[in-house]
C-alpha cells in the first residue's frame, strides 16, 4: 500500500546506516538562545541523542529514500513535563538543519514556538 | 517559570500571549511547486470550530490520494508570539504513519516529512523536503 508515489517499493532495501548523522556537533551561531550543541551516538543498536542539560533521547534515522542506505535526517522528542520538544532535523551536504518544535504543558501561557538552528561536526 | 533553554523565556517585562497561537496566516490551499512531485502535492490548512485541521493529498496515479483530516499543531516564532509560523500533524494510515512538519517564509510553506512504516514490508523509513505555494 502507498499514501504517495515516493513510498512504492525500490528493490530491496537496505537498512538506514546512522553513521552521517554520528558525532558531535556544534551551532554555527554562538549567540543561539536555542540548542548550542548536541551529541549523537550509537549504543549497540541504538541511536541516541544527547543536549546538554537535556539528557538523551532515542533517535529514529531515516533515509531519503524507501530503499534505505545513508541516513539523511532523524527525528526524537523530549518530555520535560512542562514542556515536549520535537527534534527534526536534517543533512544538507555536511550542515545539520535542526528544527525545534516546542509545545508547553504548563499553566505559564507561552506560545507554543518553532525555531531553527544550523550545526557543523565537530 | 520552567525553561530547558534561554529561548523558553519570556522576555522582560512581557505578558505571556496566553497559550493560543493563531494560525491564521497559514491558513487555505497549499500545492506543490514541483509539479511532479511524487510526495505530497497538496495541503489544505483550516480551522473549524477553534480546532486546527491539515487536510493532504500524496501523489497518485491517476488522481492524487485523499489522505483525510486530522488536527494540527499551531507554533509561533517566540514564546511571546501569536502568530502562526509553523506547523505539525501526523498521519497514520494504518500500515505507514507520516509526521507532517512545516514552517512558512517568505509566501512559500516548506514541508518536511518523516515516514515510517508498520507493514513489515521491508521499505525504509525515510524522509522528503517540499515546498509549497498558494
Amino acid at each position: 500500500m502507498i499514501a504517495r508515489l515516493s513510498d512504492r517499493p525500490s528493490g530491496n532495501a537496505a537498512p538506514i546506516d546512522p553513521a552521517t548523522l554520528l558525532g558531535d556537533w556544534i551551532n554555527y551561531d554562538t549567540s543561539s538562545r536555542n540548542i548550542a550543541g548536541l551529541t549523537i551516538a550509537r549504543r549497540s543498536e541504538d541511536v541516541l541523542l544527547s543536549i546538554d542539560d537535556w539528557g538523551e533521547t532515542t533517535v529514529l534515522p531515516f533515509s531519503l529514500t524507501t530503499a534505505g542506505g545513508e541516513a539523511a535526517a532523524f527525528r526524537a522528542a523530549y518530555d520535560f513535563g512542562f514542556a515536549r520538544i520535537t527534534i527534526l532535523a536534517y543533512l544538507n551536504k555536511r550542515l545539520l538543519v535542526v528544527d525545534a518544535y516546542a509545545t508547553f504543558h504548563d499553566a505559564s501561557g507561552r506560545s507554543n514556538y518553532f525555531a531553527r538552528d544550523h550545526f557543523w561536526a565537530r | 517559570m520552567r525553561y530547558v533553554r534561554a529561548e523558553d523565556r519570556l522576555p522582560n517585562g512581557d505578558a505571556a500571549p496566553g497559550g493560543r497561537v493563531d494560525p491564521s496566516p497559514m491558513l487555505g490551499t497549499w500545492f506543490a511547486t514541483d509539479k511532479q512531485s511524487a510526495g505530497v502535492v497538496k495541503m489544505e490548512l483550516s480551522e473549524r470550530d477553534g480546532a486546527f485541521l491539515v487536510r493532504a493529498f500524496g501523489a497518485g496515479s491517476p488522481d492524487p490520494i485523499d489522505w483525510g483530516e486530522v488536527p494540527a499543531i499551531a507554533y509561533a516564532k517566540s514564546v511571546d508570539s501569536g502568530e502562526g509560523m509553523a506547523v505539525s500533524a501526523v498521519f497514520d494510515f494504518g500500515f505507514e504513519e507520516s509526521l507532517l512538519a512545516a514552517y512558512s517564509k517568505g509566501g512559500i510553506l516548506v514541508l518536511d516529512t518523516f515516514n515510517t512504516f508498520k507493514d513489515g514490508s521491508g521499505r525504509s523509513a525515510y524522509f522528503s523536503r517540499e515546498f509549497f505555494h498558494r
